[in-house]
């Protein structure tokens, strides 16, 4: 299907759900803005350099109608009050709680109060904006005013414009004050419904006025092993001096096609740490943009993306150093496995207003399989004199005389293997703060590895 | 215990071992010295069975079985065990779980169950007070950041912690200070018993001061070319590989 055909079913589709469409999430001139810049500019090919690496074809099959909106059309009922068709999980299906977290639960990017647990924090608000009155509650309190303008001109931003036409509900999260303790949220996105019945756009804004601080935990999982079509979205503004913990675990279905892009900007002396785990899907594209707007901001992108069989896993991180004295870590590690294609682009741009940069990029690719492939891309952009930019990036295999010395002391080829790769991924994997969070990754991604962990804790 | 007959092998097409034969009973040590290159760690390599190595005539039985035709990790299993000449860093890989991990493998190779998780950590505990390594080590990756000295305590802690039938230690004794090497001998010594063999490669008579060997051979250009009881040792540091060399040319 040529670019054009593919612009014009997603004008139609929207024309035809338009009417079903909350206002409380997104205005209804906002969205017509959104369809309009995405078939002025066409959906991304894999023609263009920073989607090259992206499996774009689930795109020519999509339904871009919300699934929800679909399924309420089925069942004759107006969209607004519609649930998806499909049974839910239960309660005790879903990750385990993390203690302290308030969560909030999202199924085919819809909140289901039934399977959350709000709890009241000093200073911390969250809203579901699907039920707020047209533009009220977003507009007063939520709008990121930033955040359009910015995937509005952004060529890898593209795809958002998808979630902004057709959103259906947003976790509107909002931290205000400097309350002693960080507050604490968990947003779990569950996808239910196939592909066949439409798209599940998850969609999340979070703003922390200035010196507050919040530990954010975003899941994505899916239920039924689906053939699930997921376009995520999610706005994040950190105010002066307030520190944001992010941690983002794409778990979606093996079968499922996920695209997401992460907008944040960051005022002066802002802290944000994004921590990504991502090992589900079979076609995987993430983008995160982020912009360093003020002085002394900080940010530290640690990535960990694992592909095996025929998945492809693709992230493209932008960050955009505009303000002087700001620094930069990114950290990549990840691995493929069977046919997989896994591959990391991170590019830094430094602007001319933003002397004093300092910024760092490790990135490291294993490949581990003989027809898997794995892309690590560094790429600079720099427009003034005074940064100090340095980075890293390999690709290659598991290490020869490790891989021995493990079976030289009894361990199977399996288990060595397995364990080099943990081992591997242990830079990022060791970032994450949260003990009980730590241990559930751990045990997403290395099974029979979880001893290793308890085993640790004994000494 | 561990029978080698005239061993031919080849690195990169070129031979280094080129007709070996040496015999370890049960029960005793035996000290592999000789010059820079003569093929002491390869032989020790293809003992342990790594990868790279073309074997091209000879046999080697280990209790009576052919231990060429075993994978490395079924090797270890039967209670192989390669103390490195440089043990490789592996960084996230936990020393305690590697412990575990190999400890467990020869278990369920004997069809045992698992050790349990407290006597075993009791034990290791044990073992690393004897080779004065602190607790903390225990806890990092395997030899990550450890000094030279520290990742052969490393080793020996591994041996004593495994129980090895047949230890063979590649210059364990190498970079060692004077205290350490008195700690590793003591080490090494604890695991001396009618039922075992070791093999020790070194370049330093010193530690056979220590350990005691039954015998002493001497490996020039891929062959033994020398053996003898431990006086063989004080004279090669009187007079040098030339002596032998001189000898076997
Ligand atoms: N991959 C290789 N390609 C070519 N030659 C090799 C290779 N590996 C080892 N060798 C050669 O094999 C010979 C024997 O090496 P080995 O490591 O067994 O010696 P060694 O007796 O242990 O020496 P040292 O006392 O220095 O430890 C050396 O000449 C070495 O250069
Ligand atoms: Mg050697």
């Amino acid at each position: 299907m040529t670019s054009a055909a593919l612009s014009q079913r997603v004008l139609d589709e929207y024309a035809a759900v338009r009417e079903s469409l909350p206002a409380g999430v997104v205005s209804p001139e906002r969205r017509q803005e959104a369809v309009q810049a995405l078939a002025a500019r066409g959906l991304p090919t894999t023609r263009e350099e920073n989607w090259r690496y992206t499996n774009l074809r689930p795109l020519e099959r999509a339904r871009f109608a919300p699934a929800v909106v679909a399924a309420a059309d089925a069942m004759g009922v107006p969209a607004e009050t519609a649930t998806p068709a499909l049974p839910l999980p239960s309660g005790s299906e879903l990750p385990a709680q993390l203690e302290g977290f308030a969560r909030y639960t999202f199924v085919d990017g819809v909140f289901a109060s039934d399977l959350s647990s709000p709890e009241e924090q000093n200073g911390l608000s969250v809203h579901t904006l699907r039920r707020s009155a047209r533009g009220a509650t977003s507009a007063t309190v939520f709008q990121l005013p930033r955040a359009l303008p910015v995937l509005g001109r952004l060529p890898e931003a593209r795809l958002a414009l998808l979630n902004e036409a057709f959103a259906t509900d947003t976790a509107a999260i909002h931290v205000g004050g400097a309350a002693g303790q960080p507050a604490r949220v968990e947003v779990l996105f569950i996808a239910v419904a196939g592909a066949d019945i439409g798209t599940s756009y998850p969609r999340v804004q979070v703003s922390l006025d200035p010196a507050s601080r919040l530990i954010l935990v975003e899941r994505h999982i899916g239920a039924g092993g689906g053939t699930h079509f997921i376009n995520g979205l999610v706005n994040v503004d950190v105010g002066r001096g307030a520190q944001l913990t992010h941690y983002r675990l794409q778990q979606a279905s093996a079968r499922a096609t996920w695209l997401d892009t992460l907008s944040a900007v960051l005022a002066t002396d802002a802290r944000y740490a994004l921590l990504a785990v991502n090992t589900g899907g079979l076609s995987a594209r993430s983008t995160t943009h982020v912009q360093m707007a003020g002085p002394g901001a900080q940010l530290v992108l640690s990535v960990a993306a694992l592909g095996d069989r025929q998945q492809v896993q693709d992230y493209f991180a932008l960050v955009e150093h505009v303000a002087p004295r700001a620094r930069t870590e990114q950290i990549f590690r990840g691995i493929a496995s069977g046919r997989a294609r896994v591959a990391f682009n991170g590019k830094i741009a430094v602007r001319e207003a933003a002397a004093g940069t300092d910024s760092r990029q490790s990135l490291r690719g294993l490949l581990a399989g003989p027809e898997a492939e794995i892309d690590v891309r560094p790429q600079l952009e720099i427009y003034t004199d005074d940064v100090r930019c340095s980075h890293g990036a390999t690709a290659g295999k598991l290490d020869d005389d490790m891989l021995f010395y493990l079976l030289s002391r009894g361990l199977s080829p399996e288990v060595a293997r397995r364990l080099l790769k943990w081992a591997f991924l242990e830079d990022v994997v060791s970032k994450i703060e949260l003990p009980a969070l730590r241990r559930q990754i751990e045990h997403d991604l290395a099974g029979q590895m979880a001893d290793a962990a308890s085993l640790k804790e004994l000494l | 215990m561990l029978k080698i007959e005239n061993l031919h092998v080849k690195v990169d097409g070129k031979e280094i071992l080129k007709g070996l034969t040496l015999t370890v009973p049960t029960g005793e040590v035996h000290a592999v010295m000789g010059p820079n290159g003569s093929g002491k760690s390869t032989l020790a390599n293809v003992l342990a069975g790594r990868p790279g190595y073309e074997i091209t005539a000879g046999a080697v039985t280990f209790q009576g079985r052919d231990l060429l035709a075993l994978a490395p990790e079924d090797r270890a299993r039967e209670g192989v065990f390669l103390g490195f000449q440089y043990p490789v860093e592996i960084p996230g890989v936990n020393n305690v779980y590697l412990l575990k991990a190999a400890v467990n493998a020869a278990r369920k190779h004997r069809g045992l169950e698992e050790v349990d998780a407290f006597e075993f950590l009791a034990l290791v505990r044990e073992k690393m007070r004897l080779m004065r390594m602190e607790e903390s080590m225990l806890s990092r990756g395997v030899n990550e950041g450890f000094s030279g000295g520290e990742k052969k305590r490393n080793e020996v802690l591994q041996m004593l912690v495994l129980e090895p039938r047949l230890a063979i230690l590649d210059e364990t004794d190498s970079g060692l200070d004077i205290d350490a090497l008195k700690v590793v001998a003591n080490g090494v010594n604890t695991l001396r018993s009618a039922e075992r063999s070791l093999v020790l490669v070194t370049h330093y008579q010193r530690l056979l001061d220590y350990i005691v060997p039954d015998h002493v051979h001497v490996l020039v250009k891929g062959r033994i070319a020398r053996s003898g009881d431990k006086s063989l040792a004080l004279e090669l540091e009187r007079r040098g590989y030339d002596w032998v060399t001189g000898e076997a040319a």
